[in-house]
């Protein structure tokens, strides 16, 4: 699905990664770890095709040089990035964007666009798994949204657009318990054998829910360390300092 | 100034029928128009708008008048039920008031010099006072509350060129009345010409007055509006400004807050492309205490646009307890757009709530990526963020059968980004 060979990305002529491999093949779930400034949201951004980064090294998608691909192809494609923080965007209707969104990406892949009617529908089952009260979905996207609603608002994106590979980019921060139990259970339920996860986080917590094949540390731009789950509840124990 | 605008005196004898008090009044108008010229950017209220040096580029010559002409089919509104009022080329052509009791109301075409408002510094107001000889005069009987909106459709034809159209509209409310408009411009010129309007406002005790002014198509039209109000005690005055679309286009609007507890709203979204220039200046003057005024300009500007927005409040020294608040927010799509800002206040009162802002940036670049990881082009992104922008305006409109056409008319015109 996923094959990096000694991606490094500066920005403003700081380097951030340092020469980062990693590989995920379909079905798999990856988790990466590590403490704050180490590289994991730069990680994500670079994914996604964010803007102002230099970048060398080579990261493969299906096949593909992700490299030269603009960031709205590499949706269409099948890259969803969850975002840590979800941006507000006052004066857009949620469902609208929501269908507009699902839309461009069914066009893109010469697939027939959903109507209003059906998306609706859609959207109501998928909200309602997800324990997300219907209203916020007729409001401003993420404008006054709690911080759950917005995360949970990105799980929803997630279940509707239906990609292959995800990026969750510290899902876990700012939620409580149940939020964070009603998120992993909306990614649970999508794990199957097409799609790759790759959970960015802090915390071993988030682990306990989502239950990852493997286990990577970043520090310092670099992947110091991988193992199985085993490793998050090392690194809980021991912290980040004892591995360096 | 430009020699080819200095008016003649004899063109005022065109106008009919004219008796000697009017043509005097007239005449004294024209002449200091010709001293002064359209106004410049020398003067203070024009520094961004250098009227006479855009008429300049624009105009070889100008004709006063223009002839009775036909506009081609116009395209009425169906979205919703309404009153209306057609208007062509300035002229009130006909109105009709299905839904109301016909007593309450008296419509009429005005071109009377009595009501002119007489403002020596501004020469726009000259010129129209010298030569305005249409108009509409609309008058709501006391405590008649209108059923339906009327919309004034005020078509401009397509023989229109170089011509130079002054007019003049009065607008009174009775006590306890209420109505809506939507001034709704449709231009079938594809030529230049000029569009001088004063009018009017009178708000009588606790009149409502809502007024939306629409354009429907893009166009070639300079259009300059000076609208005087004067609200009574408890009366409402809401204006929604959508006038994107002429190539130059000023509305300048002074309300008198007279009676006590009156609240007047100015909101306005606007979206300025290509080289077009839109203007929007107000001067509230919070005459008494108790009274709330309330501000909000959005504009979006693209490639080499501009946008001004003047505000300034007053506030007389016995005016206490007054709240008036004033916001510009401009997102600037180019960066050749220009987009300026002057907010004023003065106020001679020490038991006031003013506050004023104003703000000015281009799109936000995070959010566009956030749109963009979701599929969207980046054209579709500035354009969802566009019109987001500008929605926070027009979710403001109440009736949801407007609300929805108007949504409809600016997603239209933001298309052709």
């Amino acid at each position: 699905m996923l094959v990096i060979k000694n991606l490094k990305a500066s920005i403003n002529n700081r380097e951030i990664l340092k020469g980062l491999n990693l590989k995920i093949n379909p079905g798999e779930v990856h988790a990466i770890m590590g403490p704050n400034g180490s590289g994991k949201s730069t990680l994500a951004n670079v994914l996604s095709g964010k803007n102002g980064y230099k970048i060398s090294g080579e990261v493969k998608y299906l096949g593909e040089n992700l490299n030269d691909i603009p960031v709205e192809e590499r949706a269409q494609k099948g890259i969803f990035l969850a975002f840590q923080y979800p941006l507000e965007i006052p004066g857009v209707n949620t469902n609208n964007f929501l269908k507009t969104s699902l839309n461009t990406i069914k066009k893109a892949n010469g697939e027939k666009e959903i109507d209003t009617i059906a998306f609706l529908k859609m959207v109501k089952e998928k909200a309602k798994e997800l324990g997300i009260d219907e209203k916020i979905l007729s409001r401003q996207l993420n404008v006054g949204f709690s911080g759950g609603e917005k995360k949970k608002n990105e799980i929803l994106q997630m279940k509707i657009l239906d990609p292959n590979l995800i990026i969750l980019d510290e899902t876990d921060s700012g939620l409580d318990i149940d939020a964070l139990k009603i998120i992993s259970d909306g990614v649970n339920s999508s794990r199957s054998e097409k799609k790759s996860f790759l959970v960015i986080t802090h915390y071993q917590r988030l682990l306990e829910y989502i239950k990852p094949d493997h286990v990577h540390v970043l520090s310092d731009g670099k992947i110091i360390k991988s193992g199985t789950s085993e490793l998050a509840l090392e690194l809980e124990k021991k912290g980040y300092k004892k591995l360096n | 100034m430009n020699e080819n605008f200095k008016i003649s005196p004899s063109e005022i004898n065109k106008i009919k029928p004219l008796n000697q008090k009017d043509k005097n009044f007239r005449l004294e108008n024209l002449k200091l128009f010709n001293q002064q010229g359209f106004p410049s950017r020398n003067q203070e209220d024009w520094k961004f708008s250098d009227i006479n040096q855009i008429f300049s580029k624009n105009f070889k010559n100008l004709e006063s008048f223009k002839n009775e002409s036909k506009p081609k089919s116009i395209n009425f509104i169906k979205e919703f039920d309404h009153n209306n009022i057609l208007i062509v080329n300035g002229k009130l052509e006909n109105s009709e008031f299905k839904f109301e009791d016909k007593n309450k109301i008296k419509i009429k075409s005005f071109n009377d010099s009595n009501f002119s408002i007489n403002n020596q510094e501004n020469s726009l107001i000259n010129l129209n006072n010298a030569l305005s000889n249409n108009g509409l005069f609309l008058e709501v009987a006391d405590n008649y509350r209108f059923e339906k909106a009327i919309i004034i459709y005020n078509v401009f034809t397509d023989d229109l060129k170089d011509n130079l159209l002054n007019n003049k509209n009065k607008i009174i409310l009775g006590k306890n009345s209420e109505l809506h408009i939507v001034e709704y411009n449709i231009n079938q010129s594809k030529n230049k010409f000029i569009y001088n309007t004063t009018e009017n406002v009178i708000l009588n005790e606790n009149a409502s007055l809502k007024t939306i002014n629409l354009q429907a198509n893009q166009n070639e039209g300079f259009f300059y509006k000076f609208s005087k109000g004067k609200m009574g005690s408890n009366s409402n005055y809401s204006s929604f400004l959508f006038s994107s679309g002429p190539k130059f286009n000023k509305i300048d609007a002074e309300f008198d807050l007279e009676g006590e507890n009156c609240d007047c709203n100015i909101k306005s979204a606007l979206f300025i492309n290509k080289d077009k220039h839109q203007e929007i200046k107000t001067k509230i003057n919070h005459l008494v205490p108790n009274c709330k005024s309330y501000q909000k300009i959005k504009s979006v500007v693209d490639a080499e646009g501009k946008g001004v927005y003047q505000g300034k409040i007053y506030v007389k020294d016995i005016a206490q307890k007054t709240n008036a608040y004033q916001l510009s927010k401009a997102l600037l799509l180019s960066e050749n757009s220009e987009f300026n800002s002057k907010p004023e206040l003065e106020i001679y009162a020490d038991d006031v709530k003013c506050s004023h802002g104003s703000t000015s940036g281009s799109v936000d670049e995070n959010s566009i990526h956030y749109l963009m990881t979701r599929g969207l082009s980046k054209k579709q992104a500035v354009q969802l963020l566009v019109s987001g922008f500008l929605n926070e305006i027009i979710g403001d409109i109440k009736s949801n059968s407007v609300r929805k056409f108007i949504e409809n008319k600016i997603e239209v015109q933001l298309h052709g980004y």
